[in-house]
Formats: C-alpha cells, sequence, structure tokens
C-alpha cells in the first residue's frame, strides 16, 4: 500500500520556477532529448515541451493567437490545432507534450481548414477594420492619415516623407492623381470627404520651394542603403519607370534610366498639358528627386531605334525594366478614319504640351472622342489654342467617364459635351479633308465587367456634326513593334501588351521586367507610380539574388489587401465642410497654360487635413489576425462595385457565418493604454499576462456566452482598475484592443546633477530602462533590499514583476555557475540587455540590481 | 419535490437503497443496514491497489455522463507522485431540470461518504470535496449532519478507522453555471477561478484541483465503488449490461408523468419511459441526455439505455435526462431551444464555442423562421464538424448535437424548413453572389 501512495512529492513550485520549467529557453540542457517527426522532418526537442515549443525551436510555423511564450499554453484560439498520427481530434500544440515517435503535420489540409474557420468565426464578431478605405482604395495605398495628421501640425517635410514611403512625387500627384481615395472617404458620413489630393499637394509644393528657394534636399522616405555595385537600366522616364528608379536607388543599386524624347517625363510630360501640370517649376523640380539620389537620365536613347536589350544587357547591367507605356492610339474602326483631319489626340498633344500652337488649329471647329483623360486635355486645350468650337463626345453616361471631374470645367471654358453617342462614320467633303462626324445614339444595356452600363447602339438615332478636325482619343496600348532579334525572348498577352508577372514582374527573358502601362495597359498616373514602386522590390530582390518565388507572399503581405471596412457609423463629429481649391476664372484660363487652381494657403491646408478622422487601425502591421486572416484567405477581397450597393460597404465582418456582433465603447480613460474592446478576440492573453507576470489583475473573462469579453472587473474603466501602467497587456495583445497610447512624450531627460543616486527608479522600473552602472556609489553598498513602497506594485502580495526579473537573474547565475551554456539568443526578451551581452563571454559579470552593490571600483 | 417512480421489484438498487430509511442521517440505522462496511475491508484487508483491483473487476464507469472506466482513473491519480491528492465527488448536477443527484445525496448520504473514502483511500488522498449546488439546501444539511456523524464514529477524520491515516471531507456548496458539470471547469471554481476547462491531457487525474492528482467521480460512481466493495465484484457485475454493469438514477420527462428511477443499464429507453406511465401514442421524438442531449425518432425506442449504444445512434447518457415529447413537436423548433441554452451556457474561452455555438444557433433561428440563407444547409454541416474537431472540452462538442441528430433522424423536416420564402429571395442572391465572388478570386497583389 505505502508503494502506491509514498512518493516523494515535488517541493511546492512558486510561479516562476514553474515558468522556468515550462518554457521552452529555459529547460535545462540536460533534459532527455525526443525526437518527434513534423511535416515529414525529424526534429529534436527535449522532453516535456509542447509539440509548438519543438516546432518553434526548429524554426516550423504553427500560427497562434492566444499563446503567450511567457506562460504554459491556455489553449483559447484553437489555432495551434496539429494533426498527430492515430489521433481522433487533432490536438492543440500548445498544450500537448510533444512525445518521442509522434508523426505531427502542421499545415495539412483539414487543420488548415479548422483555422480558417475559427478565423471566419473571430472575422464575424470583429467589429473593426484596418485599414482606412482611402488608404486601401488607392493603387500605390499612401497612409493617408499618417501624412494628413502631419499636415494638420504643419509638418510638411515629415508629411513628404510618408507620403514618398510609397510615391515619391507628391506635387505630380496632387495635381494629375484622379483621387480614387477621395470617393472612399469616410468624413464624406459626416459632411464632405477630405480633399486628400489637394492636401498632398500642398505639402509636396512646401517641399519643392524649399528645395528651388533654399536648396534644401528633398526628404528621402527610407535610409539609402549603401551602395551595392549593382545596375539596373529602366527604359523609360514616365511615372513607372521614374519611381522604380527612385525606390532602387534607395535601395542601394546604381540606376541609369533611358528617355525616348528630348526630356524625361512620358505622359507627364508629352501627354499632360502645362496648365494641369507645370513642367518646369513641378515636374521637372520633383523629378530631381530622382537626379539628386544619383540617378542618370539619358535622353533621346529609344529602345529598338538607339539600343536594344542585349545592348544593355552586354553593357552589364545586371537587370533592365521595361517601363515605355503605351503610346499607340487605339483605332475606332469606323470608314473614313484616316481621312486628312483625323487627328492622334496624343500626337496633337505631345505638341501642344510643349506649348507650341499645332499648326492651323485655331478657328478650327473640332470634335474630340473619347472619355478619358487625354480626351480631356485634347479638349480644354483646344479650348486654350483658339478653337471656334470644341464638342467633347463619349459613348457612356457622364457618371461612368473615367474623366467625369473635369467635364464641368472644360464646359465652362466654353467645349460642348455630348453623352451617350458613338461615332458611325467620319464625313468627307469633296476635297478629300473632314467635313464632319456622324453618330448614332447610345441607350444604356446591362452593367459589364467593370460595373458600368453597356452603351448600345439605338438604331435611327443617327446625327451628324460638322467640324474641321477629329480628335480621336479612345485609349492607347504600347508600342511593342522593337520585339525582335536583339530583344527577343519576350512575349505579348492576348490585349497586345507585354507580358510580366503581377508580383515579380519578370518577363520571358532573364534579368528584364516589364512595369507600368505596357504591363497593364494604359492607367493611371497613380496606378503606374504603384506598378513601378512594386517592381522595384522584384528588380532589387533579383539583383541581390534572392528568391523571387518568396516574394510573392513577401508582397502579397505587404500590401493592404483586404478590405476591411467598418461598420459604425460616426454620429458626433463635428460638421465642417471641405476646403476647396479655388479655380481661376474661365475667362482667364482658357487662353492660358497657367495652372489654373489655385493653391491652398497654410492655414487652409491646415484645417483642411485637421477634418480627417484617422479612422485607422493602430495595431495595423503587427496585427497576427490579419496576418493569418490574409494567410488563410478568411479576409474580403479588394472592394468591388456590386458590393456597396444598397447595403453600404462590406465589413470586416461579412463572411459565411455573418451574424450578431458586439460594438463595445473605447475605452479612452488611461494616460497610456487606449483599449478598443471591439478590436478584442478574447483570447485572453492580457488577463492572463496581467494577473500571471504582473500580478495586477486588471482583466478577466466577463459574462457568459456569445457575450462574453476580456475586460476590466464589471467594465470599470482601465484608469481605475489596478493598473500599473506596466504596459504589458498592450505587447502581449495579438490585435489592436489594447494599445500603447501616441504619446507626445517620447522621453525623459535626467537632470544627472540633481540626482541623489537613491535607486528608487532602478527599483520601481518594470522594464529595465534605468540599471546601476558598474560604478554605483560606495556608500549604498550596504541599503538592504527596497524598502520604499512600490504603491501599486506592492498592494498586490502575489509575484511581481520586479521579483520575477530578479528571480530570473539568480536563475543566469547559478545557469551560469553550473557551467551551463545558454544561446543568448533564446533568452527571455525581457532580460537586460547587458546581461544578454554578457553572457558566455565573460561568466559572472552579472549587472543586474540584485549584486550590483557588490560591484564597488 | 421530484417524485420517486416505482421499478419492478426484480431490478436491484445499489444507489437508492431497498426502501428509503426513515432518517437517511441516522447513522446506526445505517450501519446496521451495511454502511461502510466497504471501507472497512477496504482498509483492514484490502490495499489501495486491492480497492483498485476490485473496481477494475467489477468494471465499474463513472456516471457523469462520458462512462470513463473509473479504476483506471484511480491507478492514475495514485501512480502519479505528488505530495498530495484530492477527491471530488462531483453532485452538482449541472443540469436545471434534472434532480437525480440531490436526490441521492438526500436519500443515501453515507453511501456517498464511503464512496469518497474509498477512493481517497484508493489514492492515498487526505482531503475530499463534494461539490453540490448551493440551492440543494437539504441534500447540504443532511450530508453535513452525516459528515459530522461519521467523523464522530471514525469513519472519517483524523485516523480513518484507526489506519493512522487522515480524511477531512467538506461539503462545497458552488453557485455557478451549466458549464460546471465539466470537470476542470468544477476544478477552477473550486480553486475560487474563474469556471474555464483546461486542456486534457493532463487529466485532473495527473494534474487537477491545484495542480495535483485529482479524481473527480460523479456521486452515483461513488456510491457504487462502495457497494462492490461491500457486495462484491462479482455481484455488481450480475447487474446491467456486461460492457456497463451497474445501475443509474435517470429523470424521465413524459407526457403521462415524469419522476426519478434507479435503471440497470442496458434497460431499452421504452421499458424505462413506461416507468412514468404508458402513453396511447408513440412520442414525436425524444430528447436523451438533457440539454446538449440527442433528439431521437419514436423508433429507437428500443435502444437500450447504456453509454456505447447512446453514442452510436448520437445521443448521450449526459444528465441523466430522458424526455419525450408530444406527438405534434416540432423538433426543429426543440433543437433550436437547446442550441440556444447551450450557446448562451459556453464559458467564452474558445473561438468555435464562444462565436461558433453561437453561429449554430442563429443558423437555427433563420431556418425556423423561414429565412435560411442558401448555404445554411451546409453551414450547419460544415460548422457542426468543425467545432466537435477543434472544442476544447465536452460541452462545445455535446452542444451541435442537437442539431446534428435533427440532420440526422428528422431530414424531411429540415429540408421542409430549408425551402426558400419568397420575399427573402433578393437578400439571399445577394450573399450568393458575394459568396461566389469569394470564393472565385485569387487573392492579386
Amino acid at each position: 500500500m505505502t508503494d502506491l501512495i509514498t512518493r516523494p512529492a515535488p517541493p511546492e513550485q512558486t510561479l516562476s520556477e514553474r515558468l522556468l520549467t515550462t518554457q521552452a529557453p529555459q529547460r535545462p540542457q540536460s533534459t532527455p532529448v525526443i525526437r518527434v517527426e513534423v511535416d515529414g522532418r525529424l526534429v529534436e526537442g527535449r522532453e516535456g515541451q509542447t509539440i509548438l515549443e519543438v516546432c518553434r525551436d526548429n524554426g516550423i510555423e504553427i500560427p497562434t493567437l492566444c499563446y503567450e511564450p511567457k506562460l504554459p499554453g491556455f489553449g483559447a484560439c484553437r489555432m495551434c490545432v496539429v494533426e498527430v498520427e492515430g489521433e481522433e481530434h487533432p490536438p492543440i500544440s500548445c498544450s500537448r507534450e510533444a512525445e518521442t515517435g509522434m508523426k505531427v503535420s502542421t499545415q495539412s489540409e483539414p487543420v488548415r481548414r479548422l483555422r480558417a474557420t475559427n478565423l471566419e468565426l473571430i472575422f464575424s464578431d470583429h467589429n473593426a477594420y484596418c485599414l482606412p478605405p482611402c488608404q486601401n482604395k488607392c493603387p500605390s495605398h499612401i497612409d493617408i492619415p499618417g501624412f494628413l495628421k502631419q499636415n494638420a501640425e504643419g509638418n510638411w517635410r515629415e508629411s513628404s516623407r510618408i507620403f514618398k514611403r510609397t510615391i515619391p512625387f507628391p506635387s505630380v500627384l496632387g495635381r494629375v492623381c484622379p483621387a480614387p481615395c477621395e470617393e472612399h472617404c469616410r468624413r464624406d458620413e459626416v459632411d464632405e470627404a477630405i480633399a486628400i489630393r489637394d492636401s498632398h499637394r500642398y505639402a509636396g509644393d512646401q517641399v519643392l520651394k524649399a528645395m528651388l528657394n533654399d536648396g534644401i534636399d528633398p526628404p528621402v522616405p527610407f535610409e539609402v542603403q549603401p551602395k551595392t555595385g549593382r545596375r539596373v537600366a529602366v527604359i523609360g522616364s514616365g511615372p513607372a519607370g521614374m519611381s522604380a528608379a527612385y525606390y532602387l536607388l534607395i535601395a542601394g543599386h546604381e540606376v541609369t534610366v533611358f528617355e525616348r524624347d528630348g526630356a524625361p517625363g512620358g505622359m507627364l510630360r508629352y501627354g499632360i498639358p502645362q496648365y494641369r501640370l507645370p513642367k518646369v517649376e513641378v515636374l521637372e523640380a520633383e523629378y530631381e528627386s530622382v537626379t539628386r539620389l544619383g540617378g542618370r537620365i539619358e535622353c533621346n536613347q529609344a529602345l529598338g531605334r538607339d539600343f536594344s536589350l542585349d545592348d544593355l544587357q552586354g553593357q552589364g547591367f545586371d537587370a533592365v525594366l521595361v517601363a515605355i507605356g503605351c503610346y499607340d492610339t487605339n483605332k475606332l474602326g469606323i470608314p473614313n478614319e484616316d481621312a486628312d483631319g483625323v487627328l492622334d489626340g496624343l500626337e496633337y498633344l505631345q505638341t501642344a504640351t510643349l506649348g507650341l500652337p499645332y499648326p492651323g488649329h485655331a478657328g478650327k471647329r473640332i470634335v474630340v472622342i473619347g472619355g478619358g483623360f487625354t480626351s480631356m486635355d485634347c479638349t480644354r486645350t483646344s479650348v486654350r489654342q483658339g478653337a471656334a468650337e470644341v464638342t467633347l463626345v463619349y459613348r457612356r453616361d457622364m457618371k461612368d467617364m473615367p474623366a467625369s471631374d473635369e467635364v464641368h470645367e472644360a464646359i465652362e471654358e466654353g467645349a460642348t459635351a455630348i453623352f451617350q453617342a458613338a461615332p458611325t462614320r467620319v464625313l468627307v467633303g469633296p476635297d478629300g479633308k473632314v467635313s464632319g462626324v456622324e453618330f448614332i445614339r447610345n441607350k444604356l444595356g446591362e452593367p459589364d465587367a467593370s460595373g458600368r452600363r453597356r452603351p448600345e447602339p439605338a438604331p435611327g438615332t443617327e446625327f451628324s456634326i460638322e467640324c474641321d478636325r477629329v480628335l480621336l482619343a479612345i485609349g492607347q496600348g504600347p508600342d511593342l513593334s522593337w520585339f525582335g532579334p536583339g530583344s527577343d525572348g519576350l512575349t505579348a498577352t492576348k490585349q497586345r501588351r507585354l507580358k510580366a508577372d503581377a508580383v515579380t514582374f519578370e518577363t520571358g527573358r532573364p534579368g528584364v521586367f516589364g512595369t507600368g502601362d505596357v504591363r497593364i495597359g494604359a492607367a493611371t498616373v497613380v496606378a503606374a507610380i504603384a506598378e513601378g514602386r512594386r517592381s522595384a522590390y522584384a528588380v532589387d530582390a533579383f539583383v541581390k539574388g534572392l528568391d523571387l518565388s518568396a516574394l510573392k507572399t513577401r508582397q502579397t503581405l505587404a500590401e493592404p489587401q483586404p478590405e476591411f471596412l467598418s461598420i459604425v457609423p460616426f454620429t458626433s463629429e463635428v460638421k465642417e465642410p471641405r476646403y476647396r481649391l479655388k479655380a481661376m476664372d474661365a475667362e482667364l484660363r482658357n487662353h492660358s497654360y497657367v495652372e489654373y487652381e489655385i493653391p491652398y494657403t497654410r492655414a487652409e491646408a491646415v484645417a483642411e487635413s485637421t477634418r480627417c478622422l484617422q479612422c485607422t487601425c493602430e495595431a495595423i502591421g503587427f496585427c497576427d489576425l490579419r496576418r493569418l486572416g490574409i494567410e488563410y484567405g478568411t479576409t474580403l477581397p479588394t472592394l468591388e462595385p456590386g458590393f456597396h450597393a444598397g447595403a453600404g460597404y462590406r465589413s470586416v465582418s461579412e463572411n459565411r457565418f455573418t451574424g450578431t456582433n458586439h460594438d463595445y465603447i473605447r475605452d479612452d480613460s488611461h494616460a497610456f493604454i487606449l483599449r478598443e474592446p471591439s478590436r478584442c478576440i478574447d483570447c485572453g492573453r492580457c488577463a492572463q499576462v496581467c494577473s500571471e507576470v504582473v500580478g495586477a489583475a486588471c482583466y478577466d473573462f466577463m459574462r457568459i456566452g456569445f457575450d462574453t469579453l476580456v475586460t476590466t472587473p464589471l467594465d470599470m474603466s482601465l484608469n481605475d482598475s489596478p493598473c500599473v501602467s506596466c504596459g504589458r497587456c498592450a505587447e502581449t495583445c495579438p490585435t489592436g484592443a489594447l494599445m500603447p497610447k501616441p504619446r507626445v512624450l517620447q522621453k525623459y531627460e535626467v537632470d544627472e546633477s540633481r540626482c541623489i543616486l537613491c535607486g528608487i527608479c532602478v527599483d520601481a522600473c518594470p522594464y529595465d530602462a534605468l540599471r546601476d552602472g558598474g560604478d554605483f556609489e560606495l556608500a549604498h553598498a550596504s541599503r538592504q533590499e527596497p524598502t520604499i513602497d512600490l504603491m501599486a506594485l506592492a498592494m498586490v502580495d502575489r509575484e511581481t514583476e520586479m521579483t520575477y526579473i530578479r528571480r530570473e537573474r539568480d536563475w543566469l547565475d547559478r545557469a551560469r555557475a553550473d557551467g551551463r551554456i545558454v544561446d543568448p539568443g533564446r533568452l527571455l526578451p525581457m532580460l537586460p540587455a547587458g546581461i544578454v551581452a554578457d553572457l558566455g563571454t565573460s561568466p559572472g559579470n552579472g549587472s543586474g540590481h540584485s549584486n550590483g552593490h557588490a560591484h564597488n571600483k | 419535490m421530484t417524485s420517486l417512480l416505482k421499478t419492478p421489484a426484480a431490478w436491484p438498487r445499489p444507489l437508492l437503497g431497498k426502501a428509503s430509511a426513515a432518517d437517511p442521517v441516522d447513522l446506526d440505522a445505517a450501519v446496521k443496514a451495511g454502511a461502510f462496511d466497504g471501507l472497512k475491508k477496504a482498509v483492514r484487508t484490502l490495499a489501495p491497489a486491492g480497492v483498485v483491483a476490485e473496481i477494475r473487476a467489477s468494471g465499474l464507469r463513472g456516471r457523469g455522463g462520458a462512462g470513463f472506466p473509473t479504476a483506471d482513473k484511480w491507478q492514475v491519480a495514485a501512480a502519479t507522485p505528488a505530495d498530495r491528492r484530492y477527491v471530488v465527488a462531483n453532485g452538482y448536477g449541472a443540469d436545471p431540470a434534472v434532480r437525480t443527484d440531490a436526490l441521492l445525496m438526500e436519500m443515501n448520504p453515507y453511501g456517498l461518504i464511503e464512496g469518497v473514502a474509498i477512493a481517497a483511500w484508493a489514492i492515498g488522498s487526505d482531503s475530499a470535496i463534494i461539490a453540490v449546488r448551493a440551492t440543494e439546501t437539504e441534500a447540504i444539511r443532511r450530508l453535513e449532519a452525516a459528515i459530522g456523524a461519521a467523523e464522530e464514529a471514525g469513519f472519517i477524520g483524523a485516523d480513518v478507522l484507526g489506519s493512522g491515516r487522515e480524511l477531512m471531507v467538506e461539503v462545497r456548496p458552488v453557485q455557478g453555471a451549466y458549464m460546471l458539470g465539466e470537470e476542470t471547469v468544477l476544478l477552477k471554481a473550486l480553486e475560487g477561478k474563474r469556471g474555464q476547462p483546461e486542456q486534457r491531457p493532463p487529466h485532473p487525474a495527473e494534474r487537477g484541483l491545484f495542480s495535483r492528482p485529482t479524481v473527480v467521480q460523479n456521486i452515483q460512481t461513488l456510491v457504487l465503488a462502495a457497494w462492490i466493495l461491500r457486495e462484491g465484484a462479482a455481484a455488481f457485475r450480475a447487474i446491467g449490461s456486461p460492457d456497463a454493469p451497474g445501475t443509474i438514477l435517470v429523470q424521465v420527462r413524459g407526457t403521462a408523468g415524469s419522476g426519478i428511477a434507479e435503471v440497470p443499464l442496458g434497460t431499452p429507453l421504452r421499458v424505462i419511459l413506461e416507468l412514468a406511465g404508458k402513453n396511447a401514442a408513440a412520442p414525436r421524438a425524444l430528447l436523451v441526455g438533457g440539454p446538449s442531449g440527442g433528439i431521437l425518432p419514436a423508433e429507437l425506442l428500443d435502444t437500450p439505455y447504456s453509454f456505447a449504444e447512446l453514442r452510436a445512434i448520437g445521443a448521450h447518457v449526459g444528465s441523466g435526462s430522458i424526455v419525450a415529447t408530444g406527438t405534434n413537436a416540432d423538433v426543429l423548433e426543440l433543437a433550436e431551444l437547446l442550441t440556444r441554452f447551450c450557446a448562451g451556457e459556453a464559458c467564452g474561452k474558445t473561438i468555435p464555442c464562444r462565436i461558433g455555438t453561437r453561429r449554430l444557433e442563429e443558423i437555427a433561428t433563420r431556418i425556423n423562421a423561414g429565412t435560411p440563407r442558401p448555404t445554411d444547409a451546409d453551414l450547419l454541416v460544415e460548422l457542426s464538424a468543425d467545432i466537435v474537431a477543434s472544442a476544447l472540452c465536452d460541452h462545445e462538442r455535446l452542444t451541435t448535437l442537437p442539431l446534428s441528430s435533427v440532420m440526422r433522424y428528422f431530414r424531411p423536416e429540415l429540408d421542409a424548413k430549408l425551402q426558400p420564402v419568397a420575399e427573402h429571395t433578393a437578400g439571399r442572391q445577394r450573399i450568393a453572389v458575394a459568396d461566389g465572388e469569394r470564393r472565385t478570386e485569387a487573392p492579386t497583389a
């Protein structure tokens, strides 16, 4: 009978001792080794480790949300489920001990499905979102709330720096961007959308002014990397090519840009008129930010005419990026299209944008066909060049016109606009010259792939317009005539564009990449710049010899893809309408190539940016839920036109489980920690860390069933809880439910001349931000353990942070004395840097407080 | 008070005794009837290992619902090195509609105390807790009086039957929720923490109350253990079915009457149901196992009432409750009601339980309201399967049971309710489009 019951009992374990034996890094090296097969790979762990610990030690990733490495597994999120051969229900790896001979698969289809279901369930009750809609909708995903916030504080330089992280040209884009972001601005729910474009225009202009007037270099978004010695050739100096060059230069590569025409800019220079984008003050000035980084631009060098891809690669360029844009105007396919007087709109603009009058344009009657930005530029330039009569004809409805914003301005300037009419033939006079165009009225049919209603000709509604000239602006495609000998190995897509991968930008020819309009077809400037930036990442990875296939995952994670919109309405905001840019009078501007929009004053720019609601999640970038949501494909795809009809925007909580969800009130009471319970996923990490590690116990699960929430006792404000402001909860929170509050104070100043070396700050600091130095004062050598009242810390009679850290140090000393070799990288991150650095090199040099007093000079 | 149903005279009654004593707390009368004979045998002739062997020979399984072999549990608890071990008698009776456990404690307090003492002796525990629902004041009163008398007589207390071993037995009134039926949750509650389950393994027998080996047994199991030591394993094996011998308390609720009865395991459901009175017409459905039980059709009335057989047909012993519905009952509404109850009682720890069971309830509500989404039929199956597969404790696994048993046995009713109702068509189409696009659209950079 005694054999069963009188075994030697283990001694009472304190929390920290238990922690030492439950955590992977602290497991003594003398523990027997076990071998587990994970995903077909035989890995080693130590007896007593969980499957998760063994996997993490061996670099095998298992997703977790509720797992806190400092504590034993909790088992709430069910994300770390793995398959163990021979077990009916997949165990959770954070709580299951690994055993020799186990066969574990971490990525099998069934466990991935369980994780995806879990994520969908979480999202169905996640009344929050990641990205603000504006940023999401921007093709380049500029941090819009970020730069607006800087604008609101008048930090134009910092604002531009934030902008340049994704787009190098704030002033150019501030003039020519169609601003898709503004359509989705949530300020619109309060009064009017923010003038996002005009705001970065102002900030960018201030930077340009400082550069032109005072010679101050424009800000660079990232630290310029040391020279790599790699050479990249960029063909085309349009928005795509130049933004690629910009980011490649920052990455430390040597970049040469080849330009076909006499001056850099591509469409920016030759496709967009002076009155919209001043060429010298804005375009050339802003392009200087590329040349100031060391970029070289060689003009009058055309691909296929002056050089071939073979030539470039023969000259030692490690990579070639083709960004030649779209210059071949599409054809209408109607009779007499080639008649004298029918002009290519682009060709017309090319001459006109140089400020030269196009021969014989003045006094003529002009018909412009098309609805894009080119057609608008043709129309308004024709007005400025003194045409007698300018008529714009577009086949769809006005609201479906890409350049619809400018229509009223063109009409103000004297042009006529006709919608829902398509040309059927060009009328030719006896002299063989154009005498007019016959059109047919269109009715609008079913919506097509773009969500716009398809125009269908209505028979019997033909009419004609008399004119002397027709400008065609119905879209362009890339000129690919340079394909062939010297530049072979490339292929075209069905739409006759350069075939290149959407993520790696690789073409069929090794070392040659394609980006911008030549790859995606004629698009907006902002889309081209986004292309350029992303292709720069790919080229950078290529010339560094990195694995391009791995780029796919990285880019998918880096690009803010998921559509996360709140459904919580704004109700209490004060209404303050948008500050609009004033335009010059039409009378003045339709004879002038001067920029017709009058920029903001400083006060207006600040006021407009202040209107931003900053509706972004502070946790974006380090939210585990978002990362896993993207990885498991459980987040929503980009905004589709079909979804915002009727029910408003789709929200993050909309998936197959959509049902009731919670909308909690934000707790703003605490000085350092922001609580946003709507973003809480009830993983319980804060509750665990707060009670088990810190000892304050500010959080726990409250209520039952679906309404369970990890919150403060009785939902009191955090400020009234026993919080010691250590920030551990915000640190451990996997989402943005608990966040360190943004604070103005960033650094404390210590006046050492007044310090009496009492050591209280050293004792009280939960993070060891302050420590005793090696020459700590003699007089305090005999001082015993601190007797000061640690206030809130002392109220808690459990293991405090302080004693925890101290025990950890004691353990460390013991480990050293035993001669156990410890890899510093595996220690708890909270260990003071000094200790970690010392390990293994100079044993016994404890810099911790507990033995620091003995170190006297 | 729930009445005790009359059972055939031939049925043995190891739990409730041959006839209820005039005063169940009268120790002398109880001892005269054989109380503590089993404990004496355990302490004086059988070593702890012998007790475990005897229980193993009897084939006793836990009456808490899952039917785990009792001897295995005791063996593990005894073999796990520890400075202290605990015995927890679960008399909480989580199902709010069932009073079997309270009735047993009221009628046979000494049987329970003896069983607790035997378990403690077998695993080497000096401390036992009997958890009782705080509202069962009569059971608490009688147990406390009985513990006092047994201590005075030396059956338990500082020196158990002169063996030199100590055993303190404590009655702990617990207030709480349905979840306390889960053993790890009950242990948390006894530690004074929020009642949330812990991942098993380790099972409480290895690491339970205050991280020490703990034997958690339903009180019926302990009373039966005392009976086995007194009467012998062979006598116990003679009762009930071969794979699960012995008797169990059930609470029957039929249209003709209701009450509690002690029945041998393996008795057909029909026979048990008729203890409460014969019905003219067969019930529409049977709910077996309490709120998280299975909803069974009348055709399965001949199923034997035992752990394995019930599990095979998608029900379980659970709280020992058997409810027969009327002839016109709407099984889907019943399933919705049960799912709502279980989802609402979730402790909120895991995602599949807190949100998943709530979504099950919402699906059931939509189906019953005639507004199902076109995906709901599949969703019900997929979600139930995923909840079971990734569940932490039995509560969330079993919460899927009412709906999945309806899917299994009442498919025509379900299909009829899944038919679309005209005015909701538009809304459904929108979601269908959304779902379709979600699936087909590959993520692009």
